[in-house]
């Protein structure tokens, strides 16, 4: 009985999966019946949640596929990390899509060693006012050996304070214009049993991105950071690294964070703020949105943005933030002819003026030379848009450095604010990056 | 024994009833606590699911002040939850029976015959269950590459099986060793052939077994993620728990919603451990070894 | 039954076993450990260098924290799950609906995904607003609150309870088979030979289910040396590897650092010492008559 029930259900499952695999094949040969050949396109993106970009490039998608009845878009939306780890393994075996989100630096350079890219430098060459209207330096993230294979989707300054001007008034605190002043403001804060700065540093990038990348460019400046990074002229041994370090090191010593940041990640870091046990926290601009969902409207109007104060005597420019240009898309190298032309086609729908345009207007940052919309943004973006206007980017460590010298860093941060040696932690960080690079 | 004695013994003995009855009653408490703490987590998403993302943030734990049922309708309709329960059930399911019918042929071959590699066989098998899913992604994805049948419910259900092969094989082994052979020796005799022994005597008697097999298999392809995410790059046959990890993106997690879509999700798991668990202890008491 | 008849049914048995299993198993893991042997960054050129990845591997002192995080699971689980799972089975053999709710409660925690279970101790661990610190704050104990996940000396204590939580009710059940499996003659043989409470426990139940106790010991002990999900979840490793497992620690060679073959090598590591623990544990237990 019980066998003749497992056959029959086996049987029955089996039959409707040939029919569902029969299925996805028809539908392919559909094409032959019209004049067309129907083009197909796969894009892989990290576009999968709620907030408000998502749902603008969605948006975009629709209206692509809406226009272009005889290209089949295929999309898969996935959340970053996911994403990441099918791009890898998609990558190991030669079997890319053929559009996909791309970060720039690190991750462009290596698909690009492996081969499967295709430069769009014809494409942009054709289409001047659009090359043009990027930020200076927009692209050279995504340009290897002078070839030039995306350009950016976003813009992501990593290094911004959050703080809370009524907490800040409350216990007489002055928004900080000089590290001592920040200091300061951490020790009154402590005082009176207030978190100075939330942290969430689970993810372990958090420290290195937000905070560290723009210290270490105060202390050292950047173009120590790039010799550095090539390992020409400069080593991570070097006194200035060290001293940067120990910046840090001091941040942490001083009390500034909350106990037990190192198991609390970044959406539960802005918890502590929304819950007003803190005084102010450290994220990127992305960090916009999050708020905007989350925190009560008496806080936001409460909330506001600045950048960390400079440190005297350091080498780098005071007016900056750490930051990497945003995502932008990957071409597989092995797109040609009509396909090839329709994947350009909705790379310009995505990331072209138009796109930009929807991009900003769903409060994430752009690359690109455009002015907000103040009609439809809500205050505290328009106030980031303020802040940009005055601020240079400078690189953000993980951009940069090999994936190999960023776990170290970001693993050795963990360990100097719990007490490491800064300079054990600089000779782990050379010693990755040189053997990255192959010296 | 006189009276009296039995009637003081018995006293005695009342008195000493109610005070272990007494214990008893006290440890049974400490139980049903323990069982209760062991509930709490998953009564704690469960209400959770109801709150909205700002006061999941300022008051994690405690009631939602209103019950938003509308996540669970927002999570189902923007991940096409529907699209990918029903994938999930598809894929979890036949890996399920090709794994119990699979590995109980090999079981019962393992526990019952002598034959040269026996040895080797076994621990042919068993080596799988030391292996680091993650270690075997990227072969695993050129390798069905190779055989075309990457984005297709093959991907997930081959996979799924030969992983789960081991440990149900293992289980099932050592089950089948307790069983004494005599039934199926009268069978043999009585002229039932080797397959009519399998499918009518041992897979009944393994019935514990196969249910102990089967919440395990069932858990582990219903909840599997690492598969799901590499193989399948089509979002119609997208399972479960990618539809759930769309809402946790790197720098943003809708709660709300996360935990709404991890509230669906589990259901069914829970429905088929209930189902199933009433298999492992009735197959004993039906005395089906016994005769 | 001729013996050309019987082995027909044992290949006929085996056959689709053993082909699904190689291609989809064992072929993988000799791929993967034949990576082990390059320098590979999974994108591009892989470079030959013999055992390079190996020598690196014994020098490597994360491995050997990872190591011994390990252990401590596996520790954890068979001296923790598995005699917790055999109380519990011997006191919970009934089937009355008291008895029936407190196994099904005890086993839930199984169902869950590790992404929920991370979650939910995450939670419960929160150094500010987690309900452990408040419950020691209540009851007056609050110089024993800790940073349950930060602290690197106490953070792979941390995991455990959830590790425990998570899988007792596995065992549980297997044991109550085994249990129940126990004829009902030795039962009445018992009682008529007056042998009953501690000394029936221990000269009778404890030794007829003794194989099933094996086997949970190497489940244990396999699903402890590749444990991942639950880690990754609530530390991914850290902080700075003070939790990192090996099949963190390979993850992370592979899909973050790009290490491709540095991984590889990891993970074969992780089946050889399985096997040694293994066969160390077959061995330690194995009993003289059968």
């Amino acid at each position: 009985m019980k066998k003749r029930f497992i056959l029959a259900l086996a049987i029955a499952v089996c039959v409707s999966l040939l029919a569902g695999c029969g299925g996805g094949q028809s539908a392919d040969n559909d094409a032959s019946g019209g004049k067309q050949e129907k083009i197909t396109l796969t894009l892989w993106n990290n576009w999968s949640g709620q907030d408000a970009k998502a749902v603008a490039m969605r948006k975009i998608l629709d209206d692509f596929k809406a226009q272009h009845p005889e290209i089949d878009l295929q999309v898969e939306a996935l959340a970053t990390d996911g994403l990441k780890t099918r791009l890898r393994t998609a990558a190991a075996a030669n079997e890319m899509p053929d559009l996909f989100v791309m970060w720039p630096g690190a991750m462009t350079k290596e698909f690009v060693n492996g081969d499967l890219l295709q430069p769009i430098d014809d494409f942009l060459n054709s289409k001047p006012e659009w090359k043009n209207n990027f930020i200076p330096n927009a692209l050279d993230d995504f340009t290897v050996d002078g070839k030039t294979y995306s350009v950016p989707m976003n813009l992501a300054p990593s290094s911004l304070i959050y703080y809370n001007q009524a907490i800040f008034d409350q216990y007489g605190v002055k928004v900080p214009k000089t590290w001592d002043e920040l200091l300061q403001a951490i020790d009154t804060f402590k005082r009176n049993n207030v978190i100075p700065i939330a942290l969430g540093n689970k993810a372990n990038w958090v420290v290195q991105s937000t905070t560290f990348s723009t210290i270490a460019d105060r202390v050292t400046g950047t173009e120590w950071f790039l010799k550095a990074v090539a390992q020409d002229g400069a080593k991570f041994t070097d006194p200035e690294f060290i001293k940067a370090l120990t910046y840090m090191q001091e941040l942490g010593k001083a009390g500034a964070y909350q106990d037990g940041y190192n198991s609390i990640d970044e959406n539960q870091m802005i918890q502590l703020y929304t819950q007003g046990k803190a005084a102010m926290f450290i994220d990127g601009g992305w960090a916009v949105a999050s708020l905007v969902n989350t925190a009560s409207a008496d806080l936001l109007r409460n909330t506001h943005i600045t950048i960390l104060p400079p440190i005297e005597g350091g080498k780098g420019e005071p007016q900056t933030t750490a930051g990497v240009v945003g995502t932008g898309l990957g071409v597989n190298k092995k797109l040609t002819g009509a396909k090839k032309e329709a994947a350009l086609e909705l790379f310009y729908a995505l990331a072209g003026p138009d796109g930009q345009r929807a991009t900003l207007d769903s409060s994430t940052l752009v690359s690109y030379k455009i002015d907000v919309d103040k009609t439809k943004a809500h205050p505290l973006f328009v106030e980031l848009t303020e802040l940009m206007k005055n601020v240079k980017i400078v690189p953000v460590y993980d951009s940069k450095l090999s994936s190999a010298a960023v776990e170290v860093i970001n693993n050795g941060l963990q360990d100097l604010l719990m007490g490491g040696k800064p300079e054990d932690i600089a000779k782990r960080v050379q010693d990755a990056q040189a053997g990255a690079v192959g010296k | 024994m006189s009276n009296t004695q039995v009637s003081s013994q018995r006293i005695a003995g009342s008195r000493i009833a109610s005070l272990k009855s007494w214990g008893q009653g006290f440890f049974w408490a400490i139980l049903l606590i323990y069982a209760l703490l062991t509930l709490y987590p998953l009564i704690w998403l469960i209400i959770s699911a109801f709150k909205t993302n700002s006061e999941f943030f300022s008051r994690p734990f405690g009631l939602p002040e209103v019950w938003h049922f509308d996540n669970f309708v927002r999570a189902w309709k923007s991940s096409k939850m529907a699209t990918s329960f029903f994938n999930s059930v598809i894929v979890s399911v036949v890996s399920l029976v090709l794994t119990l019918l699979l590995s109980a042929l090999v079981s019962y071959v393992l526990a019952r015959f002598k034959f040269r590699l026996k040895g080797w066989t076994m621990v042919f098998f068993i080596i799988g269950m030391l292996i680091p899913i993650h270690s075997t992604l990227v072969p695993l994805f050129i390798l069905m590459k190779q055989m075309s049948i990457l984005n297709t419910y093959w991907a997930l259900i081959l996979p799924y099986t030969a992983f789960a092969m081991p440990t149900a094989i293992f289980v099932l082994t050592a089950y089948l060793a307790t069983i004494p052979k005599d039934i199926e020796e009268a069978a043999y005799i009585d002229g039932t052939g080797l397959w009519g022994v399998f499918f009518r005597i041992m897979l009944p008697m393994s019935l514990p077994a196969l249910s102990t097999v089967t919440i395990l298999t069932f858990l582990h392809s219903w909840n599997d993620f690492s598969f799901a995410l590499v193989f399948i790059s089509k979002s119609t046959l997208k399972t479960l728990p990618l539809s759930i990890s769309m809402f946790a993106d790197g720098f943003q997690t809708d709660y709300s919603l996360t935990l709404a879509a991890m509230t669906l999700s589990v259901l069914p798991t829970i429905l088929v451990f209930l189902l199933f668990q009433e298999q492992v202890m009735k197959g004993m008491t039906a005395g089906a070894v016994k005769g | 039954m001729n013996a050309s008849r019987v082995r027909r049914f044992i290949a006929a048995a085996l056959l689709p076993s053993v082909i699904l299993y190689a291609l989809f198993v064992f072929v993988p893991v000799i791929w993967s450990a034949y990576y082990s042997f390059f320098n590979w960054s999974g994108i591009g050129e892989a470079k030959y260098i013999g055992f390079q990845n190996y020598a690196e591997l014994i020098r490597d002192s994360v491995f050997w924290h990872s190591l011994k995080n390990n252990v401590i699971f596996v520790l954890a689980s068979i001296l923790g799950q598995v005699p917790i799972a055999l109380v519990l089975a011997i006191l919970l053999h009934k089937s009355n609906a008291l008895q029936r709710f407190m196994r099904a409660s005890i086993f839930m925690p199984m169902v869950l995904s590790s992404v929920v279970i991370g979650m939910i101790w995450q939670y419960i661990y929160h150094p500010q607003i987690g309900i452990l610190n408040f419950l020691l704050d209540a009851l007056g104990l609050g110089s024993w609150k800790m940073q349950w996940l930060s602290d690197p000396d106490i953070s792979i204590y941390a995991l455990l309870p959830p590790l425990i939580w998570n899988f007792v009710g596995l065992y549980l059940i297997i044991f109550i088979s085994a249990l129940q499996n126990i004829p009902s003659e030795i039962h009445d043989a018992a009682k008529i030979d007056g042998v009953s409470g501690a000394r029936k426990l221990f000269t009778i139940t404890l030794p007829m289910i003794w194989g099933t106790i094996q086997v949970a010991i190497i489940l244990c002990i396999s699903g402890s040396l590749k444990s991942f999900d639950l880690v990754y979840v609530m530390t991914k490793g850290g902080p700075a590897h003070a939790t990192e497992l090996l099949a963190t620690y390979m993850y992370n060679s592979t899909f973050s650092t790009y290490r491709y073959g540095y991984g590889s090598a990891i993970s074969t590591a992780i089946v050889l010492i399985s096997l040694l623990f293994i066969g160390t544990s077959q061995w330690l237990t194995r009993r003289k008559a059968d």
